[in-house]
């Protein structure tokens, strides 16, 4: 009985295991939907001048104006020339929203709780990687990485906070 | 000389101000109404109190001010001596009380009333608290002058002690339709009366403070009850009847008086609500007519009847005084203005789409159909910009007011400037400004500008004071400054007053550099003057100025020479404002920079170059040799001209220093509005926000400043 209420419950809570997911190089990527707020098809972006490499620069949301990021660069991996495929997937973390260009958007996925592992420990090595990475997850034949966004923004601040005290540093 | 002012837009302003205040208030006491407040509360409170208690005596609210200023003087207490056991649930109970008594009496003011309530009970109150905190029973504070014209509330309604001798009468006046200001005629006979009346009562009874009333007169007839000595006759000689249609003039018995006086008001629904009869209590006139009583009242005596009387206009306006302004959610101006930028793209993706563009297509009922579109969307965008934007005016108005009011009070000569009070600043930074603007000029006069008048002419300046209220908009802010020609600030003093608060460590004042001591005036709990008046000197001006300004992200610079004044400069950056901007071009971006800041576009050649060794370039124009910035290189744009032939040079000024930079491209000059580079972005120098252009894409709005101060840094 208790299990049932449980059921509805799941069933009226329609984000709860949704995920974005998107192709990036070979891997795929999943963000939990409920930070999700649309997606968009690319556009042109104003370069702003002296941030890192993978912020993209500026894009107008409907006057709106919100930075982009090159998930790709923010990888570090090589960046890639933008196709009709590429997408802008806006995602709205703690008031800030930011614009993930993507290479392919996936689909939406259901992943259970249970299907979640969290990646294994690679010891130190890459460790700057797995900060934003909090699961995987395996859904047919493929592993998603799932992002915490939260953390990829986070890690943002401190990444510029960290190059303001170098620079005053040096 | 009240009248000189126009009170009504500052009474709205008043009563929108002084309600944000309260509501702020209550909500503050009812999130802390089961422990104690801590030192922001209290400090918080008191702040707003001594806001109101400001206001109000501006607006010569009497009663209003009195107690907020009571109230405030608890809160000093508190806040000066921290005092263990407060009873913290009758201090609440205390505010609320306050604040429920200044809301009343604002409601009132709403309504076209005067704030009549009585405060003395409350005051008591409140005094008798504030002795039980201090352990000691005595009153503190400065009292203000017992008002003048309030009258009690238990007045209304009571029937004067009937002499034996006094008559009363029942007087209607009907005026023709088509009388101007039969309010003013209304009001000639009441006073008229007044000569004679032993006790007289009118409705409506607002007819001086209240246009609208002279409608009511039209329709309903102007209603006086009459106590008097003087017989009938010459009580209809004295109303004018010029031009009136009829009048009514009818005696009654004393009893009849009675209960008339307890139903008018109500025999007429149409008076306005809110509008209770006000009865005048006058002194026994001696001149009045001894006259025996004789005549029974017999109704309808009297009845002149010059045409057939007729209702006319059957408008029953319900005037009441409603705020002009309306508080609009800054988010939903955002929102309809980010929609209406939409618009205006989507239109011209309409406009211009390729669709259209097909050869020996007829479109010439399409191209009038948009140029009226396009029209409209213009409008529409002109509307949208103008209602977020307000020039300084009324709050510079207010600033007079102040000056006028704080300088009488305190026998003061001084004439105020103002310079730029057209500057458009948006509403929402109005709100900000204008408390730490009144707390300014305030500190100014009472503070800036010296009291002995032979002191001033000792140094060489001129008897009358003079303040400066001056407004610019420069480099993507607006600058406000409050500058007096007075005695300036000491530094030694400023520095002993600090010590002595124990505000700063006990450093030397070597350690300080000018500007610093001066910022001492800001910390809280620092004022130099000892008394404490209703003007200013408590030390919550600066800091409330500070912490306000704080808020909206701008700061405050205090520049001052001992002995001939001071000048506080607001800094507010336009968050929202519109600037006037010329849109350039540099490789394949577009940069906003603000027309004011332009002196002139040349173009040049190599020759006028000069490199230093380390690299750095200086260009010569006309034998002025200005540092030089080519902004491909500083913020590494690709696809941009690196030779200075081709492209044009900018000569940019910002508080008097000069930069050139060099660009590409001029493309129009246009009217931008001005948006944070969103926070996610860290701080780029030189660049002060980014705008939308009309066609949707983006541009960055040049910070001459930034641009300057990063390039003396290298």
């Amino acid at each position: 009985m208790a299990e049932e209420v449980k059921d509805e419950v799941m069933e009226e809570d329609a984000q709860k295991g949704k995920f974005m997911t998107f192709q990036t190089g070979k891997e795929y990527f999943g963000i939990s939907i409920s930070y999700v707020n649309e997606i968009i098809a690319m556009q042109p972006i104003t370069a702003i001048p002296e941030v890192d490499e993978y912020v993209k620069g500026l894009i107008n949301l409907r006057g709106k104006i919100i930075p982009v990021i090159d998930v790709r660069v923010r990888f570090k991996m090589e960046p890639k020339e933008y196709t009709d495929r590429t997408c802008i997937i806006v995602i709205d973390v703690k008031s800030t929203t930011v614009g993930l260009i993507v290479e392919k958007i996936a689909e939406v996925d259901t992943i259970v709780d249970d299907d979640i592992v969290p990646p294994p420990a690679l010891g130190h090595k890459d460790k700057e990687r797995n900060k934003y990475v909090y699961g995987l997850a395996r859904t047919g034949d493929t592993v998603k990485l799932l992002l915490d966004p939260e953390k990829l923004i986070k890690q943002e601040v401190l990444e510029v906070l960290e190059e303001i005290q170098e620079k005053e540093e040096s | 000389m009240a009248e000189e002012f126009n009170t009504d837009s500052m009474l709205s302003v008043y009563l929108y101000e002084n309600g944000q205040l309260l509501e702020k208030l209550e909500g503050i006491i009812l999130e802390k109404q089961d422990e104690s407040f801590d030192d922001s509360d209290i400090n918080e409170i008191f702040r707003i109190m001594h806001t109101i208690k400001g206001s109000s005596g501006m607006m010569m609210y009497e009663n209003i001010a009195k107690v907020s200023h009571k109230l405030e003087d608890v809160f000093y207490y508190l806040r000066e001596s921290h005092p263990d056991d407060v009873p913290h649930e009758e201090l609440v109970e205390k505010v609320l009380a306050v604040s429920d008594f200044i809301t009343e009496e604002i409601d009132k003011i709403k309504d076209g009333e005067d704030p009549d309530g009585d405060e003395s009970e409350l005051l008591d109150d409140l005094d008798e608290f504030l002795g039980r905190l201090k352990g000691e029973i005595k009153t503190q504070g400065i009292r203000l002058p017992k008002p003048n014209k309030s009258e009690e509330p238990t007045q209304f309604y009571i029937t004067p002690v009937a002499e034996d001798d006094s008559h009363f009468y029942r007087i209607v006046i009907h005026y023709r339709n088509d009388t101007q200001m039969s309010n003013i005629r209304a009001y000639s006979a009441t006073y008229a009366l007044k000569e004679i009346a032993e006790d007289l009562l009118f409705t409506p009874d607002d007819i001086l403070s209240n246009e609208a009333s002279a409608d009511v007169i039209l329709n309903e007839g102007f209603h006086m009850l009459l106590q008097t000595k003087t017989c009938k006759d010459d009580v209809y000689d004295l109303i004018d009847s010029s031009e009136a249609e009829q009048i009514t003039l009818d005696e009654i018995t004393a009893e009849d008086y009675g209960r008339e006086l307890m139903e008018f008001g109500r025999e007429d629904g149409d008076v306005p609500p809110g509008a209770p009869p006000i009865v005048i209590n006058l002194d026994d006139d001696p001149q009045a007519a001894k006259d025996d009583k004789k005549e029974t009242p017999s109704p309808g005596d009297y009845v002149v009847k010059k045409k057939a009387a007729g209702k006319g206009k059957t408008l029953a306006k319900n005037q009441t005084k409603q705020q002009t302004i309306i508080s609009v959610n800054v988010e939903k101006m955002d929102a309809l203005m980010d929609l209406i930028g939409e618009l205006v793209i989507a239109e011209a993706v309409v406009l211009q789409n390729p669709d259209l563009k097909v050869p020996g297509l007829e479109l010439s009922n399409f191209q009038k159909a948009s140029t009226q579109l396009s029209k409209i969307t213009t409008e529409l965008q002109e509307v949208i910009m103008s209602m977020r934007m307000m020039p300084l005016t009324a709050t510079f108005q207010k600033m007079k007011r102040i000056v006028f009011d704080a300088s009488r009070k305190l026998g003061k000569d001084i004439e105020l400037e103002i310079i730029g009070e057209n500057t458009e600043v948006d509403k929402n930074i109005i709100e900000h400004i204008s408390d730490p603007l009144m707390h300014l000029v305030r500190n100014s006069v009472d503070h800036g500008i010296e009291e002995n008048v032979a002191d001033r002419i000792a140094l060489g300046k001129s008897a009358k004071g003079k303040i400066t209220l001056m407004a610019k908009n420069e480099g993507g802010k607006v600058f406000i400054s409050v500058k007096d020609d007075g005695k300036g600030l000491s530094k030694e003093k400023l520095y002993k007053k600090a010590l002595q608060n124990g505000l700063i460590d006990n450093k030397p004042i070597s350690d300080f550099q000018e500007k610093e001591i001066f910022q001492f005036i800001t910390l809280p709990g620092f004022s130099t003057k000892e008394q404490v008046t209703e003007l200013s000197g408590r030390g919550v001006g600066m800091d409330v100025v500070v912490k306000n300004i704080q808020d909206i992200g701008g700061r405050l610079d205090i520049e001052s020479v001992e002995g001939s004044g001071s000048e506080m400069t607001l800094m507010i950056p336009l968050t929202l404002a519109i600037i006037n901007g010329i849109v350039v071009q540099v490789g394949n971006s577009f940069f906003v920079i603000e027309t004011a800041s332009i002196k002139e576009f040349v173009r040049l050649t190599e020759e006028s170059m000069i490199q230093e060794p380390s690299g750095e370039e200086y260009i010569v124009i006309r034998g002025e040799c200005y540092s030089f910035i080519r902004l491909n290189e500083r913020y590494n744009l690709s696809e941009s001209s690196t030779k200075v032939d081709d492209g044009i040079v900018v000569v940019l000024d910002h508080e008097g220093r000069q930069v050139c930079i060099l660009i590409d491209k001029l493309l129009q000059e246009q009217e931008i509005v001005v948006k944070p580079i969103p926070s996610y972005i860290k701080k780029v120098k030189g660049l002060s926000g980014c705008t939308q252009l009309g066609d949707g894409s983006i541009a960055l709005i040049l910070d001459i400043g930034g641009l300057i101060q990063n390039e003396e840094r290298r």
